[in-house]
């Protein structure tokens, strides 16, 4: 019986899909990080997977619905902060990217705005980081192509030879 | 056994041929499938009765599949504008050859809502006998040994 597609694709296709994008990344030079920057970064966009569902029909998994938080974070710069965070909104509001063979982005929207939020540095309080973004749920269609094997129901060649995605 | 219902299976023939024939074939991105099969009881309550009684009348089978709309399977639109009725088969778990099957008419219901994938329900009710294939009462086996 064939897996399903391997969910993290979901996460690293958002990841690359930002990461692709020239304007973003002059905002914010030092790339793009799932749940924590590299040592030393100062100006970055965080992905994290906050939830994740999976929806199920007879044929196996259907829908996985993911929500991501989506974020722009610097140092000192809050102004980079807000014009990234709006990039981010443009480049996932109601936008299209490819994932993984098996898994079709349905829907991308923003279903909670994350407004700007200022902290100290922990070592020197002089510094402010700055974050803005928002959480994100992205739908995928799961189309790979469960066998029902125990009675040869296999999809897309049923008895009739209907083809059946 | 008791089974899944990860494997369960709703199959329809739009022509309505008994029994089933090749026409018959898998409805897919279904996930939920509820069949009835109540049989009316009529009252029949007399004089000294310490309590009601019944005696059963006749059986109805009727029922509700449902799942996700996909625009690659219409076959429940499909057997809803239908005149006829089709041959409907439902399946607890693929993983055992056990069914009920027998005619029914089909309606068809859409669910789209802005925050989620559009829901597809259908009813059915017969329109003609059902028939339950395979499967064993447990009592009647039970009887079977003891002779």
């Amino acid at each position: 019986m064939p897996s399903p597609p391997d969910s993290a694709a979901i996460g690293n296709a958002l990841i690359g899909h930002l990461l692709a994008d020239t304007e973003l990344a002059g905002l914010m030079p030092d790339g793009v990080y799932r749940d924590v920057a590299r040592a030393g970064k100062k100006q970055y966009v965080i992905v994290s997977l906050v939830d994740s569902v999976d929806q199920a029909t007879y044929e196996g998994r259907a829908i996985e619905s993911a929500l991501y938080l989506v974020k722009a974070v610097a140092l000192n710069n809050a102004a980079a902060v807000e014009a990234a965070a709006a990039r981010i909104d443009q480049l996932i509001e109601d936008q299209f990217w490819p994932i993984a063979p098996g898994l079709d982005l349905m829907a991308a929207s923003r279903v909670a705005p994350i407004g700007t939020v200022t902290e100290l540095d922990a070592v020197d309080p002089d510094l402010r980081w700055t974050h803005r973004g928002g959480r994100y749920r992205l739908d995928v269609a799961v189309t790979y192509a469960r066998t029902l094997a125990p009675l040869g129901l296999a999809r897309g060649t049923d008895q009739n030879e209907r083809v059946t995605p | 056994m008791i089974k899944t219902g990860r494997y369960g299976l709703v199959k329809w023939d739009p022509t309505g041929a008994i029994p089933p024939a090749v026409g018959l074939v898998a409805v897919i991105s279904l996930n939920k499938w509820k069949a009835s099969f109540k049989t009316d009881k009529l009252d029949v309550t007399c004089f000294q009765d310490v309590n009601r009684v019944y005696i059963p009348g006749m059986k109805d089978v009727s029922g509700t599949v449902s799942g996700f709309w996909n625009s690659d399977e219409l076959a429940l639109f499909e057997a809803a504008d239908a005149e006829a009725p089709g041959t409907l088969e439902l399946s607890p778990n693929t993983t055992e050859a056990f069914s009920w099957t027998g005619l029914a008419y089909m309606d068809a219901d859409i669910d789209c809502s802005v925050d989620g994938a559009p829901a597809v329900s259908g009813t059915f009710m017969a329109a003609g006998p059902w028939t339950q294939n395979g499967g064993t009462l447990l009592a009647r086996r039970a009887e079977n040994k003891a002779a």
